[in-house]
């Protein structure tokens, strides 16, 4: 199979996986990098999908309409105003990194220890080095999370699996918990960035968010 | 019917994306429920109802499209309605959705039912009357104009049975 021939397959269905398919990804890191991008963008396109599009009936009268319009976006635009004020930054992390994770559920569930390869070449990517044990981490890919790759990890602790992103780029002013969507979390701030962790049905975030602390070590960062 | 009934939320939200208008989603969901109701015996497997549905909503949206056609809404209203509520605006969910409805028919349709419907290549390539070759071919350009909105280089186009972008 050529590399031609495994981008269209990729690009079609970033699902899928035959014996050829994967025989080729073997000896092909780039096909094998397009397709890590693929999934992530695929867990994207499930989680823009899941809600309705925000649909109002047309209006069949489009100029008065868009005078109407230039009055609300005057209004609007107050509200996002105070929006933004009432809404600190970091709740709007916390919120997106609940998003984020709800979109991946089969994440929780994996069972499969993972290669140190593999998890060193997701962690890699965002520039970020671990001093965990591999074996402790069941999951690992490479997500894009506002306009960044950042690694996506499912950790398993004494009290069942926790899930830790890596967020280079989202600095925190201090430590913050949060609690939605059946899931409590922690965001702390760590080197020039920050580190979210999550458990479903209060898990030990707290300790393992201070571990994660002490073990993530930020390389120069990668070119993009 | 009540089977049928309970499918009503994901057969409207597949119906909005597809048709892009909520009051014409609403219409072929209704005419699409009816159908199924007086074709219910060619369900010969309850578990088989959810793809069957969807197949019906898609035929009924594509009559509608070919009759319609040149009433339907037109991209920018499209657009200036979608600024209204949802994820956050300027966050990348928000781009992408704004980027999926931007999506040309032939593009979304495929991605739809492969994405939301769980439809195999051949089994889109069937109900859209295409060779796989054109399945594959689109739904790959529709991904990759997806990752060029996500801010992700574009992958180098393949050489496909249809016209280039």
């Amino acid at each position: 199979m050529s590399c031609e021939e495994t981008r269209l397959l990729i690009g079609a269905d970033p699902g899928a996986s035959d014996p050829v398919l994967e025989e080729h990804l073997k000896s092909c890191p780039g096909c094998r990098a397009l397709r890590d991008e693929m999934r992530a963008l695929d867990a994207n396109i499930r989680r823009a999908i899941a809600q309705p599009p925000e649909l109002a009936r047309p209006s069949r009268q489009p100029a008065r309409w868009r005078q109407w319009a230039l009055a609300a976006s005057a209004l609007l635009a107050a509200f996002a105003v105070l929006a933004v004020w009432l809404l600190r930054p970091s709740d709007t992390l916390a919120h997106e990194v609940v998003m984020h994770v709800q979109g991946e559920p089969a994440s929780w569930l994996a069972a499969q220890h993972l290669s140190a390869q593999s998890i060193d070449s997701v962690l890699r990517r965002s520039g970020v080095r671990l001093d965990i044990s591999s074996d402790d981490i069941m999951y690992a890919q490479s997500c894009f999370f506002r306009g960044h790759y950042v690694p996506h990890l499912v950790v398993q602790t004494e009290r069942g699996p926790a899930t830790v992103l890596i967020l280079r780029h989202e600095q925190v002013s201090g430590r913050s918990t949060f609690h939605e969507a059946g899931m409590s979390g922690v965001i702390v701030p760590d080197g020039a960035g920050s580190i979210a962790v999550l458990s479903r049905g209060g898990g030990s975030i707290e300790d393992l968010a201070t571990h994660m602390s002490q073990d993530v070590h930020w390389l120069p960062e990668p070119p993009r | 019917m009540q089977l049928f009934e309970s499918m009503r939320p994901d057969l409207l939200r597949f119906a909005q994306w597809l048709a892009r208008d909520r009051a014409i989603a609403e219409d072929i969901v209704q005419e699409s429920l009816l159908r199924a109701w007086r074709s219910r015996d060619a369900l010969k497997d309850p578990a088989a109802a959810r793809p069957w549905l969807l197949t019906i909503v898609r035929r009924e949206h594509a009559r509608l499209y070919e009759r319609k056609r040149l009433e339907l809404v037109s991209l920018d209203d499209v657009v200036e309605i979608q600024a209204a509520p949802g994820p956050e605006p300027g966050g990348n969910l928000f781009e992408l959705r704004q980027a999926i409805m931007r999506l040309p028919l032939e593009y979304r349709e495929p991605l739809l039912l492969q994405v939301h419907g769980g439809f195999s290549t051949e089994e889109i390539a069937r109900e859209l009357s295409l060779s796989n070759t054109a399945v594959l071919t689109r739904l790959f350009r529709a991904r990759n104009k997806l990752r060029v909105i996500c801010g992700m280089t574009a992958v180098p186009d393949v050489v496909g049975g249809e016209a280039q972008l």
